[in-house]
């Protein structure tokens, strides 16, 4: 066999990658931030006379904008007032015997006696919990919103999908709408309702629209061009066709925007709670948190719980064109509901009455209590080392965060330019073996370790920003993501932002870690999917605000307990996307590979992992979103930041506060979706697909 | 003409009552079907169809010799690719023994079988398989490396390769950038890098449009005159069985149903299906005079002497006897006599299916 000598593999300046080239664009700045940080102090913090009053701004224009709306806005509210109050009658007097009954007969009717039973069991908890009269509250600003959403964001998907002029704003616009934090949402409704229920029926009826709008849409442009013809050949007019023909033919992926949209609308109403005014469950577990009963805020927790897997799984059934069953058995049920109603009435207790778990809650409370008593030394010392060793440093930066009293030493210039020197020798190895961008990834990180996220110099992030912009998705991506970036600058709410942006990629990398190799465990064995698969399902049905419960119980408020519930929250698309990447490698690829003579890890590592990749960047993607959206939520229990100020504003009332700092949040997401979608399709592009 | 004939070495690929099926609790289905009718694989398998299994593949023996191009063909479904990927192990076949080299493929262990692939089989797919990052070099070292050689030697030998199925200069191409003929050369080329002695082929060229397909037969054979490797070819194209074939097993439904030369089969179908077959080819071109050649006691040839020679196709020796009736010798090369054919046993051969 002759062999034939190869081109040396050797790298030179002009032929580096654009993304190495980037990546050294955005060391150089660094490195100069670095050096002339001392004589230019304003690189690193922003002077405040840069900068806009833009809060202030939006806050004048809006309300006086507000103020002219406002009657239209009034009568809005005032008709909304009847249906409301009309669905709470309804819902609060109905004999309990006779709701379980009707739940649990629809249940028979779509699923058999699973969903029968699943739904007998869920209303059967919230009755024996005690809180029928707050979960009804709360299911009625739910059954005005949902129909409420359904209209607009039916009408806004057909209108989308028919007018191809205005299907790129509607587009642009739902993109907007789902980064924007719910909070933000609720002070300019606040301001213009005025406190109430209201509000909270707006906001969440608004909150629940972009998934319907967005599925009816997608639904409508996936029905068969066949199927499209066939109608228009048959001579209908554009109505029959679409009411007749096209949305039909949409319906499941339409339901499965009801079914988002119903989630979406339990979870914002249960958030609204923070406003106040009403007696729903999410106020009750707001003011049981507060007082720290943690047995009874649990308790009405589980409930949300309870009405969310109710509401899932239900609807859920809804889209799976399955057989029905047999309607006469749910007509017994409900008949033997009424009758159960009627003959016992006199012997049962009310809705109210119900006091079964309170002794759970209590046990729960001192159980916990003995816990923390018992084990609070060893909870502080996971928080404070976490805290210490991990966030604290990422937040600002080894050279601050090592003090002797924590690490044991104090960081000084030696160490940085140790660290520095270190990293750098690295790199030029790594560089030298063909791999300059690892090096310049290693540098900026150890650079950026030193430094801190929220002590970075603006320079050197609007230049990272737009270098990720550019390798991913080129010159407008770039400059996309440097305008975007530079009005959070300019706002004034510059260090807020790098403060969310330090939590939220704390936590995105936590999850990112965590969740892949769970991802891949569950890849490799279906035995630990099995066992993960569940969580992961219930982890995403439970309302946000619930997550806040547990990690309150055991670590109290603070900047730790936001990072685990941020962590549990957006964990669970990393974990899915992760395994479902991995998993879904073509057959033919594995044969292949396996015919090369290749070993599970190779495969794994030189056939899935490559292809599994634009699948695991939009998991990441997910996560990304999911993290930013619990970053306001996690306000409640202490986080600095974006977040922090939108819930500021609220209590004050401050709209323009409120609407900037949820835009700059907002902006942030949208930034980070742009740049990870960015590198998806550019890998998905790699791979032919 | 074929290897296995003279029967010294061991076959390259041997099989052995191999059965595979699909279903729950395959294996144990067909020991029990097996033994309810006595061991009957005709019976048994339809038994399995009736309790709901599939069996792809049933009782399946034959023997591949060294050098051989051996091509399995028979209609989509009939179980032509279950055999291959049971006969390379991608699944393990539900019974049965499967030699390689005279080595119990069934029996080897998850380690020997990575180290069989690596050194001694290589693979081409119908759809080609290709790893989409991958270019082109990257792809076809991939067995290479894989294996741990070095970066440097491995592209060198890939570069060899990717010269011998004609790619040169496509290299740094990714497969999305290659035309189907070109992707199926990488994957020709793929599984020739870590020169294997046994290759497995699965309708390597059923994708391609028919000016291809025939440009790349043409390379094949080509390539093969050079390697002389041994040979699983699957197709369900009698054409391109009976254009490469040394010999040709025939399926349908999982069994075998005849395995024979490409004479054999258009001249002698063992039945309607295989008749079904060769129905529309050329007969003239694929069988030769000594398929019809009768030995000299029973058929003492006439004084006319066209000339013919055993490997003369028919339609060649049709034509040399055209306005003859009688018997005419057939000579070797050294102009003996070996035997005799009458024409009308040509015009009746060539005719044989249209009756
Ligand atoms: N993994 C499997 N599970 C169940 N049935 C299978 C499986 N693989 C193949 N079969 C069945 O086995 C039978 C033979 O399939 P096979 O793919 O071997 O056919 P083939 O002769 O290669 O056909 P084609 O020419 O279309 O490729 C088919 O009925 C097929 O449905
Ligand atoms: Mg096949």
């Amino acid at each position: 066999m002759t062999r034939i000598s190869s081109i040396p593999f050797l790298p030179s300046l002009s032929s580096l990658p654009s993304s190495s080239l980037a990546g050294m664009a955005v060391l150089a700045t660094g490195g100069l931030c670095l050096i002339f940080a001392s004589v230019f102090p304003w690189l690193v913090v922003f002077p405040e006379a840069w900068s806009l009053p833009m809060s202030e701004w939006i806050g004048v224009s809006l309300t006086w904008l507000f103020e002219l709306i406002k009657p239209a806005v009034r009568l809005v509210s005032f008709v909304l007032e009847y249906p409301m109050a009309w669905m709470n009658k309804g819902l609060t007097t109905t004999p309990w015997q006779i709701s379980i009954g009707a739940v649990t007969a629809l249940g028979w009717y779509i699923g058999g006696w699973r969903m029968a039973l699943l739904g007998f069991l869920g209303l059967g908890f919230v009755l024996v919990s005690g809180y029928w009269i707050e979960g009804m509250n709360t299911l009625a600003l739910v059954g005005v919103s949902v129909p409420l959403a359904l209209t607009i964001g039916g009408l806004t998907g057909i209108v989308a999908y028919e007018f191809a002029r205005v299907r790129n704003v509607i587009q642009t616009f739902l993109d907007i709408m789902q980064t924007v934090p719910t909070f933000a949402y609720l002070t300019p409704l606040l301001l213009l309702f005025g406190f109430g229920p209201v509000v909270g029926l707006i906001a969440s009826a608004i909150y629940a629209s972009p998934p319907v709008a967005r599925n009816v849409l997608l639904g409508l442009q996936r029905v068969d061009a066949e199927i499209k013809e066939a109608a228009i050949m048959s001579g209908s007019t554009r109505m029959q066709q679409l009411f007749l023909v096209e949305l039909p033919a949409a319906k499941r992926q339409i339901m499965i925007g009801v079914n988002q949209s119903l989630m979406a609308a339990l979870s914002m109403v249960i958030i609204a709670a923070v406003i106040g005014g009403f007696d729903d469950i999410g106020w009750e577990v707001l003011l049981t948190m507060r007082k720290a009963q943690f047995g009874e805020s649990f308790l009405a927790g589980l409930v949300i719980v309870a009405f969310a897997i109710l509401m899932d799984r239900m609807s859920a059934r809804l889209i799976e064109e399955g057989a029905r069953f047999d309607f006469r058995i749910s007509m017994g049920i409900f008949a033997a509901s009424v009758l159960a109603w009627l003959a016992g009435s006199e012997y049962l207790p009310g809705a109210s009455e119900f006091a079964l778990l309170d002794g759970v809650a209590e046990r729960v409370d001192s159980g916990l209590g003995e816990f923390t008593a018992a084990q609070g030394a060893r909870l502080d010392e996971i928080k404070n080392g976490a805290m210490f060793y991990g966030l604290l440093p990422l937040r600002i930066g080894l050279d601050e965060a090592v003090l002797p009293f924590t690490w044991g030493f104090q960081w000084d210039a030696g160490m940085s330019a140790l660290l520095l020197g270190v990293a750098i020798a690295v790199a030029l190895a790594l560089a030298y073996r063909g791999r300059p961008l690892a090096g310049i990834g290693l540098v900026l990180a150890a650079g950026m370790l030193e430094t801190g996220i929220a002590n970075l110099p603006w320079p050197f992030v609007l230049a990272g920003a737009s270098a990720l912009g550019w390798v991913a998705g080129g010159r407008k991506l770039a400059l996309y993501a440097f305008l975007m970036l530079a009005a959070v600058l300019i706002s004034g709410l510059w260090e807020r932002a790098l403060l969310s942006l330090y939590l939220c990629g704390a936590s995105v990398f936590a999850c990112a870690l965590v969740g892949g190799i769970i991802g891949l465990l569950c890849a490799v064995s279906p035995m630990a999917w099995r066992i993960v698969r569940p969580v992961c399902d219930m982890l995403q049905t439970i309302p946000l605000f619930v997550f806040l419960i547990p990690v309150l119980m055991f670590f109290q408020i603070g900047e730790f307990s936001a990072f685990l519930a941020i962590c549990f929250y957006a964990i669970v698309p990393m974990v899915r996307y992760t395994r479902h990447g991995l998993v879904e490698t073509p057959a033919e690829l594995l044969e292949a590979a396996q015919a090369c003579g290749s070993t599970r890890w190779q495969i794994l590592r030189d056939i899935r992992a490559p292809y599994a990749a634009p699948t695991i960047l939009l998991g990441l993607n997910q996560t990304i979103l999911y993290a930013f959206a619990m970053l306001v939520i996690a306000a409640l229990i202490g986080t600095t930041g974006l977040g922090q100020s939108i819930y500021l504003a609220l209590g004050q009332a401050d709209v323009g506060l409120g609407i900037s700092a949820g835009a700059a949040m907002a902006i942030l997401a949208l930034v980070a979706d742009r740049l990870v979608q960015g590198f998806a399709r550019s890998r998905r592009e790699a791979l032919g697909l | 003409m074929t290897a296995h004939e003279n029967g010294t070495a061991k076959a390259a690929v041997a099989c052995e009552g191999v059965w595979q099926v699909f279903g729950a609790d395959a294996e144990h289905a067909l020991g029990d079907a097996l033994k309810q009718n006595d061991g009957n694989a005709k019976a048994a398998a339809s038994l399995l169809r009736e309790r709901g299994l599939i069996a792809a593949v049933c009782d399946v023996d034959f023997e591949v010799g060294n050098g051989e191009l051996f091509v399995i063909m028979g209609l989509s479904g009939s179980g032509k690719s279950t055999l291959l990927r049971c006969i390379s192990n991608l699944i393990r076949a539900t019974a049965g023994r499967i030699q390689i080299e005279g080595e119990d493929l069934r029996a080897a262990g998850e380690r020997r079988l990575i180290e069989l692939r690596r050194e001694k089989l290589g693979m081409v797919f119908q759809h080609f398989g290709l790893f989409p990052h991958m270019n082109v070099t990257e792809n076809v070292a991939y067995p290479l490396r894989v294996k741990g050689i070095p970066a440097k030697e491995r592209h060198a030998r890939a570069d060899e390769v990717i010269r011998l199925v004609g790619l040169e200069g496509r290299e740094s191409a990714y497969p999305r950038e290659l035309s189907g003929g070109q992707r199926q050369r990488v994957g020709i080329a793929r599984s020739l890098a870590v020169d294997p002695s046994i290759w497995f082929l699965d309708e390597p060229f059923s994708a391609l449009d028919p000016l291809i397909r025939r440009q790349l037969q043409d390379e094949f054979l080509r390539i093969q005159t050079h390697l002389k490797k041994s040979i699983v070819f699957v197709t369900h194209d009698i054409a391109e069985a009976l254009k490469l074939a040394d010999r040709i097993a025939i399926m349908r439904d999982g069994e075998i149903v005849q395995v024979g030369t490409p004479a054999e089969i258009v001249l002698r179908p063992a039945d309607n299906y295989v008749r079904g077959f060769s129905r529309d080819v050329a007969k003239g071109k694929h069988a030769c005079v000594d398929s019809i050649m009768r030995p000299l006691d029973k058929d003492a040839p006439g004084a006319d002497d066209p000339g013919l020679r055993p490997n003369m196709t028919l339609d060649a020796a049709l034509a040399s006897c055209m306005s003859l009736y009688e018997a005419v010798p057939v000579r070797d090369d050294n102009g003996n006599v070996i035997g005799s054919v009458r024409p009308k046993d040509l015009v009746a051969a060539l005719q044989v299916e249209d009756s």
